[in-house]
């Protein structure tokens, strides 16, 4: 296998614009000791992104950032394109994700598009993994993910401007400017990223067909077709302001605001112009978050407000003339207020309680204006509250039990209590070897179109639930030269009276409890540094998955084969591998992401033609180099995607660029 | 000395990139499309269309030899080294070929009922006023229309040479989807197709003059399914259409109908006793009965006045008297046969229930997801 000579010319671009060498100390990465084990943490199985992760590149959306670190399954549409989490093979609208501490899930579909969030925006990630996110956040079934910014570190004025341009005219613009001293933290980040996205690639789901001068078949062969109406135009600001007003007490504002402008790509079996037709996607959003933090030697006490507005427009309709003009011309605005309290209380280093209530009032007003639809999706407003109560405990100096009980109401509508319990126990502390357990209840309330969606929607659904155990080890262990931490996780979780839209006879489609899903697997973890010699430091970051996630549900009828068998486009297996070889101010990354066959159909059927997707396993290599001219900071970066070419799909009949390049230019001041 | 530093170092950064290439080179794969299959059918037989599921692209074709109970599926795909499509929604055959309308791809294929190889495409062109086609009625060998989910024309080829000729205008109205056309029946030189989608009206064309020259206004919303008896007498069923919270069309109730296609004459007008019954309607050969889906399967003449109250084939129910939703039905020109499909969760391969003329159960077979239309050789 070689190398073609151009990647290798233009991963060491930065060679051509190096200045002079600059001495770089290398360091390793903190490991957490379990005498400084919070007691916060107490049995909960947690992935933690750090910035250098997170601001990795800036074409790079919290969905790239997950698929490539962590053992959730993106299901991607492509690229620029709705991009969905799973945990531990469940559904999108099992993940919770809050933003500082306010939940951002669609309140009209429960799920979040990863692809809309830049992962420069922030700052840390905490993926909490089954039973976990009860610590966190109720509904997330699988899990749930915090996301988070916090103040800047560096004191007075700053400002980072990184310009990219990719393949396929990609062009990706981020500015920073900060400002921070003793009290005072502000931070204003801007986000410009636009792309035709046309990428080409061989359609082996189409055949053109080669005729003679008399009509008679020649042969055939698979046309090369570019990514239609895959464009995209996305632009996002991000205002941070923390004070510091002395006496333990934080103030904080987050304002975020994101227009987005996307073509949906075409399937790769359509066989219409994309010039005739538009099919496009519009976002605004605009969210913001302002809080008070006060903490104090025994107590933390912290009130969050709120409010989350956005309006998604999808519209699809052709410019052909005479022909009808709108096929889909929906509009959804969503406005959502938000209320939060919570009290952290060291009674003492042993015992700790915690307490808390959201309130989230949501309103939404969803309707389609083309000739094809009648009458209004919904227009509803819907109060939540949210109360929890958390106590967590250290009899022994080895041992930890953490309880957690949440109560949520909708409308008037009382959800079952969600119980979780944790437990820790220290079994080698050289290492900070633990062993974690964990067991919880837990419930996702229906989503406002599951609901109220008109046609279709079903007022009389129950909420989903779920039965999770989870048992891990977690080590870590730092030493002169390197450092290493791992953990291993078993769960077993069953999900019942599971949300699914099926197709009716009139024409759309309706939502109930049927599905019953049994989870079940393994989850680990290996990340490491090692200082290889005087200035060479060598990082790895592995995650491995396997999870097997089974329809358990009872049968339709006699025909139904889905019975115990995989659900649809999960993949069993899921691993990625992130090497970082770094000298001095050099930085050679290598990622590795892998994932299983995944099938179409709910009886798995391998014999049935379009039954699977081939397992595939991508290749992302960049190298970037750093430097200072006076008094600036620089940074230019090479990056190959798809370093093999696969030719690959994560959804059926919607193919993914092949390889491609982006080159970074980092300034600082 | 730090230069001599520097070039070994970048040497060994370009070893450490080629040893990653090593390490990962044997892990790339591709999808590189299908082999294709001589095939050569049996005279006789069936093809059933699978609609797969709408944006996914896996609409497939089957194709059952009834003599040896056997079934061969992903004919299209094995035989022609490509995809059939997204949303299969119809298939007929005439003179050899089976044109097939693929509706979100925006395809008609015609492909030859032996070797089920391609013949020919009419693809939603620039040229053309296809959307997404749904059915194909061939008027005579020189003329074929097809109706359209949204554009508001019927649009016409040439069924031999698969060359796009024109539109017809249907001449209504924008608003409420008035423009979506279904099944053509022919009596004498008229075609009447069926608007279901928020609709419900018949429209008439003149196939010599290429024009839509009358409207029929049903009682009930949304006409699904419509045939043509032996004595020019159209059956169609509605779905009844459905209600809102803020409006409504329909009443959810569909009705059965008979009309005079000549007079526009309502002979018969039955609200069908259903719930969430996938109502379909289809004739025998010799065009005197008519079969209708309604949870299970009734049979009447066509001279009747009323559905029976006994349906003529149960829908089968299994051992833990859990009973399966039909969803296609086709009823063999010749002898008689019918077949019925099962989608069971709309995502796995579907089942056909093959029954003779007197509804006893013959064979059953797995073909692809959401079978719903069947063409006979």
């Amino acid at each position: 296998m070689r190398l073609p000579s151009f990647i290798l010319s233009f991963l060491l671009f930065p060679v051509l614009l190096m200045a002079q060498e600059e001495r770089k100390t290398v360091h390793l990465d903190d490991v957490q000791v379990v005498a400084n084990r919070r007691l916060k943490d107490v049995g909960v199985e947690m992935t933690k992104l750090d910035t250098v992760i997170l601001h990795d590149n800036i074409s790079l959306s919290m969905a790239d950032i997950l698929s490539k670190n962590s053992t959730v399954f993106v299901k991607s549409y492509g690229r620029a394109t709705e991009s969905l989490v799973e945990f531990r093979g469940t559904s999108p609208s099992h993940t919770q994700v809050t933003w500082n501490g306010m939940r951002i899930n669609s309140p009209m579909l429960g799920t979040l598009d990863f692809s809309t969030i830049p992962a420069y925006f922030i700052d840390e990630a905490n993926l909490y993994h089954g039973a976990s996110s009860i610590n966190l956040i109720g509904g997330g079934l699988g899990g749930a993910i915090e996301m988070k910014n916090k103040p800047v570190e560096e004191k007075g004025w700053g400002a980072q401007f990184v310009q990219g341009i990719g393949s396929f005219d990609t062009y990706d613009d981020f500015l920073r400017l900060t400002y921070s001293n003793d009290r005072l933290s502000s931070s204003t980040r801007i986000v410009y990223s636009t792309a035709d996205n046309d990428y080409r690639y061989t359609n082996y789901d189409k055949k053109t067909d080669v005729y003679d001068a008399d009509g008679n078949w020649l042969r055939s062969y698979h046309p090369e077709e570019r990514n239609k109406s895959g464009y995209f135009d996305d632009f996002h600001v991000l205002q941070d302001l923390f004070y510091d007003a002395g006496n333990g007490n934080q103030l904080g504002l987050s304002l975020w605001y994101t227009h987005s402008k996307r073509g949906l790509p075409f399937l790769s079996v359509d066989y219409k112009d994309d010039s005739d037709f538009k099919n496009e996607q519009r976002l605004n959003t605009l969210r913001g978050v302002l809080s008070w933090e006060q903490r104090k030697e025994q107590t933390t006490l912290s009130v969050r407000g709120g409010y989350s507005y956005s309006d998604v427009g999808y519209e699809y309709f052709t410019t052909r003339q005479e022909v009808a003009t709108s096929i889909t011309n929906s509009q959804s605005y969503s406005n959502t207020a938000f209320l939060q309290a919570n009290l952290d209380w060291m009674l003492s280093p042993q015992l700790m309680l915690m307490g808390g209530a959201d309130f989230y009032y949501t309103h939404v007003n969803s309707h389609d204006r083309s000739p094809f639809h009648i009458g209004k999706n919904f227009d509803k407003g819907r109060p939540e509250y949210h109360a929890n109560l958390q106590a967590r405990w250290r009899p022994l100096p080895i041992f930890s039990l953490a309880g957690v009980i949440r109560q949520e109401v909708y409308r008037d509508d009382f959800v079952a209590p969600i119980p979780a319990l944790f437990a820790d126990l220290i079994l080698y502390q050289p290492w900070n070897l633990v062993l974690k357990a964990s067991v919880a209840r837990n419930y996702r309330y229906p989503s406002m179109d599951d609901l109220y969606f008109q046609p279709g929607g079903n007022p009389d659904l129950s909420p989903e639930k779920g039965f999770t155990y989870d048992a891990g080890l977690e080590m870590g262990v730092k030493k002169k030269r390197w450092t290493l931490r791992a953990n291993a996780t078993l769960f077993d979780s069953h999900i019942s009276d599971w949300i699914l839209w099926t197709p009716n006879t009139k024409g759309f489609w309706e939502p109930s409890n049927v599905k019953k899903v049994h989870n079940y697997g393994l989850e680990a973890m290996l990340d490491g540094s090692v200082l290889l010699a005087k200035d060479w430091k060598l990082s790895l970051l592995a995650n491995f998955a396997w999870t097997p996630s089974k329809n358990v549900g009872e049968d339709i009828n006699d025909n139904d084969a889905s019975y115990g068998k995989q659900l649809c486009y999960v993949p069993k297996v899921s691993a990625n591998v992130n090497a970082r070889l770094q000298w001095r101010s050099w930085t050679l990354a290598y990622q590795w992401n892998h994932y299983s066959e995944r099938y179409t159909t709910t009886s798995n059927e391998v014999n049935y033609i379009t039954g699977r997707l081939r397992p595939y396993y991508m290749t992302d290599l960049s190298l970037e180099k750093t430097f200072r001219i006076r008094a600036i900071d620089c940074a230019v970066k090479g990056v190959v995607n798809n370093l093999y070419s696969t030719e690959y799909v994560t959804v059926l009949s919607r193919p993914m660029p092949r390889r491609n390049y982006e080159i970074y230019l980092t300034i600082k001041l | 000395m730090k230069n001599h530093h520097f070039i070994i170092s970048s040497q060994l950064f370009v070893y450490m990139l080629l040893l990653a290439s090593v390490l990962t080179a044997a892990c790339s794969g591709s999808d590189d499309g299908v082999e294709e299959e001589v095939f050569s059918s049996s005279p006789e037989g069936v093809f059933i269309l699978n609609e797969g599921n709408y944006n996914s692209g896996n609409a497939t074709l089957s194709y059952y030899n009834p003599d040896t109970k056997t079934v061969q599926n992903g004919v299209f795909q094995r035989a022609n080294g490509r995809k059939l499509g997204d949303t299969g929604q119809s298939i007929i055959i005439w003179d050899g070929v089976a044109y097939i309308a693929v509706e979100n791809s925006g395809i008609v294929w015609g492909i030859d009922v032996e070797t089920f190889k391609v013949k020919g495409q009419v693809v939603a062109s620039s040229e053309t006023k296809i959307i997404n086609p749904r059915y194909v009625h061939i008027v005579n060998s020189q003329k074929a229309y097809v109706t359209d989910l949204y554009s508001p024309y019927v649009n016409v080829f040439n069924p031999k040479t698969f060359t796009w000729t024109k539109a017809i205008s249907t001449q209504q109205a924008e608003s409420k989807g008035y423009c979506s056309t279904e099944e053509m029946v022919q009596v004498g030189k008229y075609v009447y197709t069926n608007c279901w989608s928020y609709s419900n009206k018949i429209l008439v064309f003149d196939t010599e003059r290429d024009e839509m020259v009358q409207e029929m206004v049903l009682s009930s919303w949304q006409p699904k399914s419509m045939k043509v008896d032996k004595n020019g007498k159209l059956w169609v069923i509605t779905d009844g259409g459905y209600t809102m919270e803020d409006e409504s069309f329909g009443d959810d109730v569909p009705h059965l109908y008979r009309i005079d296609a000549l007079t526009g004459t309502v002979e018969l007008d039955q609200a069908l006793d259903t719930d969430e019954a996938n109502v379909q309607i289809e004739m025998n050969g010799e065009k005197d009965t008519v079969y209708i889906i309604n949870n299970d399967i009734y049979r009447m003449s066509v001279t009747d006045s009323h559905v029976p109250v006994r349906p003529f084939i149960s829908a089968p129910v299994d051992s833990n008297g859990k009973r399966h939703k039909l969803y296609g039905i086709g009823v063999h020109p010749r002898n008689g046969e019918i077949y019925v499909a099962d989608a069971i969760d709309y995502a796995q391969s579907g089942v056909v229930y093959r029954y003779t003329a007197s509804g006893t159960l013959i064979d059953q077979f797995r073909v692809g997801i959401n079978p719903n239309h069947f063409a006979f050789r």
